[in-house]
């Protein structure tokens, strides 16, 4: 028997798990146009993974950069159920550099 | 140096997983007229897979079906929860589909439209402008 698959899978589920918090958060505080800063930042831990001997490390540093990369395609959608009142929104975001050329750019959505 | 293929096979499992789960759960709910059926199905194949990860020698097959099969585990969960969300009018329900018919019989809520079909426009949006909002943009 391999458990490491099993065990990988139920680490697995509370980054995912923990993907919907962040986004929720995320959303609420800094808006959607950051969303290329997270994508950057998934593929960067996912390439990163490649480095490291460990198959442990290197598994749960993929999983969490495409958790991270996953929750940058979730932005958009979520702005738009905060901007519909399904959650609590607030008024002033944190605009982070570049939010209003990211803004005239087409935000990802799968 | 040797590169290591775990993380990144780790990572196109969860990301796969993730993709397809998530567009699979509306799909099917969108259809199916029961709940239990496509959930009893998930949870198969779920196990299924947990059961190939554990017999894997090779540390990237464990990890590719492990991930997968959780992901499927969760899909199964996702059914219900889909269905609470048509209940609410926050995913779009299916007339055709008889489950949904009786749906939108019972809840005021539901409704056939996606009202997340649009881009966002900085600011809270009411019921009214919603709708116009994505009958403009589509």
């Amino acid at each position: 028997m391999n458990w490491f698959g099993l065990l990988l899978a139920i680490v697995t589920l509370f980054i995912i798990g923990s993907g919907f918090v962040w986004v929720i958060r995320g959303e609420r505080y800094f808006g959607h146009p950051w969303w290329p800063y997270l994508m950057g930042l998934g593929f960067l831990l996912v390439l990163s993974s490649l480095f490291l001997a460990s198959n442990w490390a290197s598994a749960l540093l993929g999983v969490f950069g495409a958790s991270i990369i996953w929750g940058s395609t979730e932005l958009k959608e979520q702005a738009i159920r905060a901007e519909l009142g399904w959650y609590p929104s607030r008024a002033k975001k944190v605009q982070l550099p570049f939010a209003d050329i990211i803004k005239k750019w087409k935000a990802p959505h799968l | 140096m040797e590169l290591n293929f775990t993380g990144l096979t780790a990572a196109l499992a969860t990301f796969l997983g993730v993709w397809l789960g998530h567009v699979a759960v509306r799909k099917v709910e969108f259809v199916s007229p029961t709940i239990w059926l496509p959930t009893s199905i998930f949870t198969l194949f779920g196990i299924g897979l947990e059961i190939l990860s554990l017999r894997s020698t090779n540390a990237q097959l464990s990890a590719a079906f492990g991930i997968l099969g959780i992901t499927m585990l969760w899909d199964a969960l996702e059914f219900t929860r889909q269905q609470r969300r048509i209940k609410k009018g926050h995913a779009p329900a299916n007339p055709n589909n008889p489950r949904h018919a009786r749906i939108m019989a019972e809840h005021s809520s539901a409704t056939t439209l996606d009202l997340l079909k649009r881009d966002p426009v900085g600011r809270p949006v009411l019921q009214d402008e919603a709708i116009r909002l994505i009958k403009k943009h589509s």
